[in-house]
């Protein structure tokens, strides 16, 4: 089956930026099948919530990974929406500019629950771009982690803005508990990325969301590839849903071939 | 032949896992190219007395080629001795500890009597160190990971025990190689883009065995994690069968 990761981090902290370290994870890669991946950015090298100067740099490292090897990762702009909406605009249009950058990546620089997401959202709507927002249950943290998004913030995000298309980061993470947060909204999708490979949980997005609305990643170096296509091959899935999850989800949503 | 050292029956209360029986179970993991696995109960992690589920583990395995039991004593227990004899009467080759579930440290004195007395059987050791990564589990179970502080102390006084950690992280494992020996490790909680490669130069094949945390965790995945890893076929058959085959006495 043909497969894009939608989840990558090629770099992270600093580790894996040599050509000779990418041209190894793209070997990796196609021994698995995958013939994209999507770069998020080294997206904590700064901490959680980056200035304008610190995204550039990470953004441009995305776009040196892309512009190295066109035919295999795309790139993601990562943002932080607290900058505001000059810097948020500015800095898209940047990526997609200068990149070609297909989507926009957020992190743990705010909540999207909170009212800067519009910015986002606005730079979505402009570039015709997806964003895929790091979404994880709070129900097992304490406090201090106000600027992290639960999956019920996301999807209140998601019923926000109808006509922007959202990626939930982290199915396992999310949990039973965010996919049905996510149920019932056409432009929220959920990537497997991220975590331990739970049993069950994929069919149970497939059976809530349709297969449509879930997507094949990694959350690479973290991650495994092998686990996480082994997750989807052993779940109780037909071959035309596993296709779609694997690539034609993610292929559509980023216009890619 | 894969000898899968981490499986479970029964079920789990806080998710879907399917609750199958001992030929499901098996149809299930042959379905993932699983020949042999060695297998305990979930009820003894959640039940007052673990030896009803260790009862029905041992009747669930008896008549089985496919399926070993892997029985739990729990330490908090005043009968734990009584546990320990029921076990080497059914003639098991190790017995499983769940000190977190059940509620006790691997630093109290309990624990140092229990591996004088198992130190007189030839049963081997295996500790459990989670069931699930805490980041993610159901919040209605607030159950934290088997606490290094404890086992270290515990493997420092214990020189001499080789024991299986069962449900141990990456970088626990780091932590835990940089001054003991006397352990080896099941796969299932240990992930990295290139796992298997990096924990063999870690501990050797020698001390790594295959493991999925079934049925928690999807076995096709943790399967593929190490038949996709590019190891020696030495290291390979090692980790896939033949350590197991010699701690569990298979």
């Amino acid at each position: 089956m043909r497969i894009i990761d939608v989840h990558t981090h090629p770099v992270f902290f600093t580790k894996g930026r040599q050509k000779s370290e990418l041209r190894k994870l793209i070997a990796h890669g196609k021994s698995h099948g995958v013939e994209r991946m999507i770069v998020l950015g080294d997206v904590l090298q700064y901490g959680g919530a980056p200035n304008a100067e610190q995204l550039r740099l990470i953004n441009d490292e995305t776009g040196g990974i892309q512009k190295m090897f066109p035919s295999y990762f795309v790139g993601f702009c990562y943002l932080n929406p607290n900058l505001g909406e000059k810097a948020v605009m500015e800095e898209v249009t940047r990526c997609v500019t200068n990149y070609g950058a297909k989507g926009i990546k957020l992190e743990i620089a705010n909540n999207a629950a909170q009212p800067c997401m519009r910015h986002i959202a606005k730079a979505c709507r402009e570039f015709n771009i997806p964003v895929l927002q790091h979404s994880w249950s709070n129900s097992n943290f304490g406090p201090g982690m106000e600027t992290h998004s639960d999956p019920d913030d996301t999807a209140l995000f998601a019923r926000r803005n109808p006509d922007v298309k959202i990626i939930m980061a982290h199915l396992v993470g999310v949990g039973y508990r965010g996919v049905i947060a996510a149920k019932g909204l056409d432009n929220l999708y959920v990537d497997i990325s991220g975590a331990f490979p739970e049993d069950g949980l994929i069919e149970y997005a497939v059976e809530h969301l349709g297969a449509d609305h879930v997507l094949y990643g990694t959350d690479i170096p973290i991650r495994q590839s092998a686990v996480k296509i082994g997750a989807v091959l052993g779940a109780k899935l037909t071959n035309a849903d596993r296709q779609k999850i694997f690539f034609d989800n993610t292929a559509k949503l980023l216009n890619l071939n | 032949m894969l000898i899968d050292t981490n499986v479970n029956l029964g079920s789990w209360p806080f998710t879907f896992a399917l609750n199958r029986s001992a030929a499901q179970l098996t149809k299930h993991l042959a379905a993932s190219g699983v020949t042999h696995a060695i297998v305990s109960h979930f009820g003894a992690a959640f039940q007052p007395d673990p030896m009803p589920s260790n009862r029905e583990l041992l009747a669930a395995t008896k008549k089985s080629n496919a399926l070993t039991a892997l029985p739990v004593i729990n330490l908090r227990l005043a009968n734990w001795r009584d546990q320990l004899a029921e076990c080497v009467a059914a003639k098991v080759s190790a017995i499983k500890l769940l000190p977190t579930y059940n509620n006790y440290s691997l630093r109290d004195k309990v624990v140092g009597e229990f591996m004088t007395a198992l130190n007189e059987t030839k049963l081997r050791l295996v500790i459990n160190m989670r069931y699930e990564d805490e980041r993610h589990r159901y919040f209605a179970l607030d159950m934290k990971g088997l606490p290094l502080a404890d086992l270290k102390p515990f493997l420092k006084r214990n020189p001499k025990t080789h024991m299986l950690l069962a449900g141990a992280m990456i970088p626990e494992v780091r932590e835990l190689s940089a001054k003991f020996k006397n352990f080896s490790i099941e796969l299932s909680y240990c992930e990295w883009i290139n796992s298997v490669e990096d924990l063999v130069k870690l501990l050797t094949a020698k001390r790594i065995m295959l493991g999925t945390c079934t049925p928690l965790l999807s076995t096709r995945g943790e399967v593929d994690k190490l038949r996709f890893s590019k190891i020696t076929p030495k290291a390979m058959e090692q980790i896939s069968s033949t350590n197991a085959q010699q701690f569990f006495n298979l």
